[in-house]
């Protein structure tokens, strides 16, 4: 007898259905399973035997053959077991009266017959419902991610027996709730703005860079508090909304990093060492190819400490994903695009010995050596950064102005305000903050007071600034206009936003 | 303008006949006018000659003999005087006032702009003679290129860069000034001739002025070569205490003249400086500024305490004062007044 099993494979973020026949019939026992399974697949033999075995179910002793359909893409991993036993079952007429026409089975084996967790069951179970999938027979360990597909019937099973007792309606197991999406309170708690000491220029910085998307490098000598500012980031972005969180979500949980809770409610700070290579930066592997760090971050920060440190060829790659906000990698197996909009900071020395500007060491390179380290940036990459600020290690014991004091909400509330201009101001024009704006935009949007023009142009011949700069200039200008509420870009604005070109002015 | 038979034979005692810089002197004391010299007589010999000054030609070089018009007189009172000079850009220079600025290639930032403009001021009437190495030097040039009255003396031979990241800047002040040196093109720099080519920019000039310089640092032996050949000295006051204006304030110990800018260096030469338009300051711009020449050098944040701003907006002030050349940012958020 014949029995089909619908089961999902994954190609990138997107399910690929994937039927399960398993005919058993008369013969010299065997077991052949075709249809370009990968070696993980064809394990699942030895798996699926013990599991019946173990759960008090019959392995059948005839000629047993599993096709997987369609032939002719690459079955991989584990996610196959649960139904390749149930259809074994439903063959060999274990599971007389019990229906499986329309349910999709996940699921990896133990041997003892327990149902194992599987990576990428969000993005599964959304293709399948867009697919019209409605009923799901999943690892009762993935059920903290799964619980926020609403419409769909969801069973969470521990065992093998349990989905058995199930289908024949014996014990049913009730269905999953629809979890509600709550973002996260920024639950980690231990990074708050209002632990940062002084810092005035480079919080504000980080208000701007947050409130317009851009991006931000931060250069000053050790131990200046870079990284604990860096980690401040995610408490004053705004909340995810559901759609982000699922997104996010589903990347984390096509890459296994995934946490306890199910769904990523806390925008994503991610820091790879600088020994990162150019394919765990930016997805690979051999032939699924798994999202990199710039996509696990998509919505979050991607945060490069020691910048220059980091290998040129893995820092070039970043371009064009900084520019596009996806990224699309290419192999044998097949071409897969995983989204990639992160903002990106960075943070480096001003030079080699470290203490280039410091208050309280002297620096002992040369002019040399500084312009060798700072070329280990290219032009390019510097210039996709709009933000470039110094971090010092002047106490600021005696220096308390209202604004060092202010903890993260506060600084939220102004990014929240921030953002909710710009959305107005692009609804529907398919970009979200300033820092995406072009040409075009940039025209339409971002008018200069004739004073603000002039100063504009004064600066760019004293400061022999690129004209490329100039773009990131009145982008971030925009961004410091619609924090301070104006329509209009004043001359203040666009001062402001020349400061934060230090590397420019260096050239 | 073709070489006489006198600058062609120093040329070739220079360039092609292998001795040393004694023995070409000896030589030509020996006789009575260069273009007689014995050896230029054999075939070989003018072969060897003409091959050279082809190969000038070929790389557009121009050359300079003790026994040419336009030869600096300045140069020739030195005791050692180079006897030829390769030259690449604008010959006339030659012929003008020269000045030399040199600093050192760590130089606080403040120093680095009031370089740039006092080199400005002063290319108005000199021809502005530095080096072509970072920092000092490099302030020196940005601010005389614009005119064109810059000489840049090179260590090393004219189709040579040193450092080789300055190429850009070499060929900029080739279109616009002029490049010289005492070496055969394609020689490259050595330990001796940052020394020998620091003479030059001593020798060259009517004054030096040293714009940055630490205790032990190359640029004093330009002072030092200066004050040997009886040329005035010049050097910006430091901090006390400032590693990299120690041997500018020693030199003023010592009785150099303390110049803070260029009207102290034009006014010791009888020249004056053109008057220069006051920039048009806001009210915050004002007030600023007053709190950063009070104050010295100052941190943003203690700029805008002292100013009873907000920090962010006491930064967008302080920009406009960099961009009005009125204030410099050093490293570390610190500002300080020009």
């Amino acid at each position: 007898m014949i029995a089909k099993i619908v089961c999902y494979t994954l190609n990138g973020l997107e399910g690929v259905p994937v039927e399960v026949e398993t005919d058993v019939n008369k013969g010299i026992p065997g077991y052949e399973m075709v249809g370009l399974p990968d070696t993980a697949v064809k394990e699942s033999k030895e798996r699926v035997r013990s599991a019946l075995k173990n759960s008090g179910l019959l392995f059948p002793m005839n000629k047993i053959t599993v096709n997987f359909a369609p032939a002719d893409i690459k079955k991989e991993g584990a996610v196959f077991d649960l139904a390749i036993a149930i259809s074994l079952l439903k063959a060999s007429e274990q599971l007389v009266g019990g229906e499986v026409k329309d349910i999709v089975f996940l699921g990896e084996l133990a041997l003892n017959g327990d149902v194992r967790p599987i990576n990428g069951i969000l993005p599964i179970l959304i293709s399948a419902k867009g697919h019209g999938f409605t009923r799901f027979v999943i690892p009762a360990g993935n059920a903290s991610e799964a619980r926020f597909l609403g419409g769909a019937e969801i069973y969470p099973a521990r065992t093998l027996n349990e989905v058995v007792r199930h289908l024949l309606g014996v014990a049913p197991i009730s269905p999953l709730e629809t979890a509600t999406f709550v973002p996260g309170t920024a639950a980690s708690g231990s990074s708050d703005l209002k632990f940062i000491k002084g810092q005035p220029i480079a919080r504000r910085a980080l208000e701007i860079a947050v409130a317009g998307g851009h991006n931000m490098l931060m250069a000053g000598p050790p131990g200046t508090g870079k990284t604990m500012l860096a980690r401040c980031l995610p408490t004053i972005m705004p909340d995810l909304t559901f759609e982000e969180a699922l997104e996010i979500t589903k990347i984390h949980s096509v890459a296994g990093v995934l946490g306890e809770e199910g769904i990523v409610s806390e925008r994503p700070f991610r820091t790879p060492h600088h020994t990162a290579t150019t394919v765990s930066m930016c997805g690979g592997g051999n032939r699924i190819v798994h999202p990199g760090e710039i996509s696990l971050a998509h919505g979050g920060v991607l945060f490069l400490d020691e910048l220059p440190e980091y290998k040129r060829s893995t820092l070039e790659a970043l371009r064009q994903p900084l520019e596009d906000g996806k990224i699309t990698v290419s192999r044998a197996g097949g071409t897969f695009t995983y989204p990639a909009r992160f903002m990106l900071c960075a943070s480096m020395n001003p030079c080699p010995c470290g203490n280039y500007g410091s208050a309280d060491r002297t620096c002992t390179c040369t002019p040399a050596e500084i312009r060798r380290y700072r070329r280990k940036i290219s032009g390019p990459l510097l210039d996709r950064i709009d933000l470039q600020v110094e971090v010092d290690n002047i106490s600021y014991d005696d220096l308390t102005s209202p604004e060092e004091r202010e903890d993260s909400a506060t600084v939220k509330e102004r990014v929240n305000a921030a953002r909710h201009i710009q959305n107005v101001r692009f609804e529907g024009s398919g970009i979200h903050t300033n820092a995406e704006m072009g040409e075009r935009e940039i025209a339409a949007y971002c008018t200069l007071t004739k004073e603000g023009d002039k100063i504009l142009r004064e600066a760019f011949e004293r400061m022999k600034l690129s004209a490329r700069a100039r773009a990131r200039i009145i982008k971030v200008a925009r961004t410091i206009a619609d924090l301070d509420g104006q329509e209009n870009i004043l001359p203040a604005h666009v001062l402001e936003a020349v400061s934060y070109r230090i590397y420019d002015k260096i050239g | 303008m073709r070489p006489t038979k006198a600058e062609e034979a120093i040329v070739w005692l220079a360039a092609c006949s292998g001795l040393d810089y004694r023995a070409c002197v000896a030589q030509l004391r020996a006789v009575r006018d260069p273009a007689l010299l014995p050896q230029l007589r054999r075939p070989e010999c003018a072969e060897q000659l003409q091959a050279f000054l082809r190969s000038l030609k070929e790389e557009n070089l121009f050359f300079v003999t003790l026994a040419s018009d336009d030869y600096p007189a300045a140069l020739k009172a030195i005791s050692d005087p180079p006897l030829v000079l390769y030259g690449a850009g604008n010959r006339a220079l030659l012929k003008k006032r020269k000045f030399c600025i040199v600093g050192s290639r760590i130089i606080p930032p403040w120093a680095e702009k009031l370089t740039k403009r006092v080199s400005e001021e002063i290319s108005a009437h000199f021809a502005v003679v530095t080096g072509l190495a970072e920092g000092g030097d490099c302030a020196a040039i940005s601010g005389a290129l614009e005119s064109g009255n810059l000489i840049c003396v090179l260590p090393c031979g004219l189709s040579e860069c040193y450092p080789a990241a300055h190429a850009t800047l070499k060929m900029r002040v080739r279109e616009r000034g002029l490049l010289l040196s005492e070496y055969l093109p394609h020689e490259p720099a050595a330990k001796f001739s940052f020394h020998a080519r620091n003479r030059l920019l001593a020798g060259l000039s009517e004054g030096v002025l040293i714009a940055s310089a630490a205790e032990k640092s190359g640029t004093l032996i330009t002072a030092n070569r200066a004050l040997e050949y009886g040329r005035d000295v010049f050097a910006f006051p430091h901090n006390v205490g400032a590693a990299q204006g120690e041997g500018c304030n020693a030199l003023i110990q010592k009785g150099a003249f303390l110049a803070t800018n260029a009207e102290d260096i034009l006014s010791s030469y009888g020249l004056e400086c053109k008057p220069k338009e006051r920039p048009s300051l806001s009210e915050q711009e004002t007030k600023v500024l007053s709190v950063l020449r009070d104050g010295g050098s100052l941190h943003a944040a203690e700029v805008a305490a002292k100013a009873g701003l907000r920090v962010f907006e006491a930064t967008a002030v302080l920009s406009s004062l960099e961009i009005k050349n009125l204030a410099v940012k050093s490293g570390g958020n610190m500002y300080s007044a020009v």
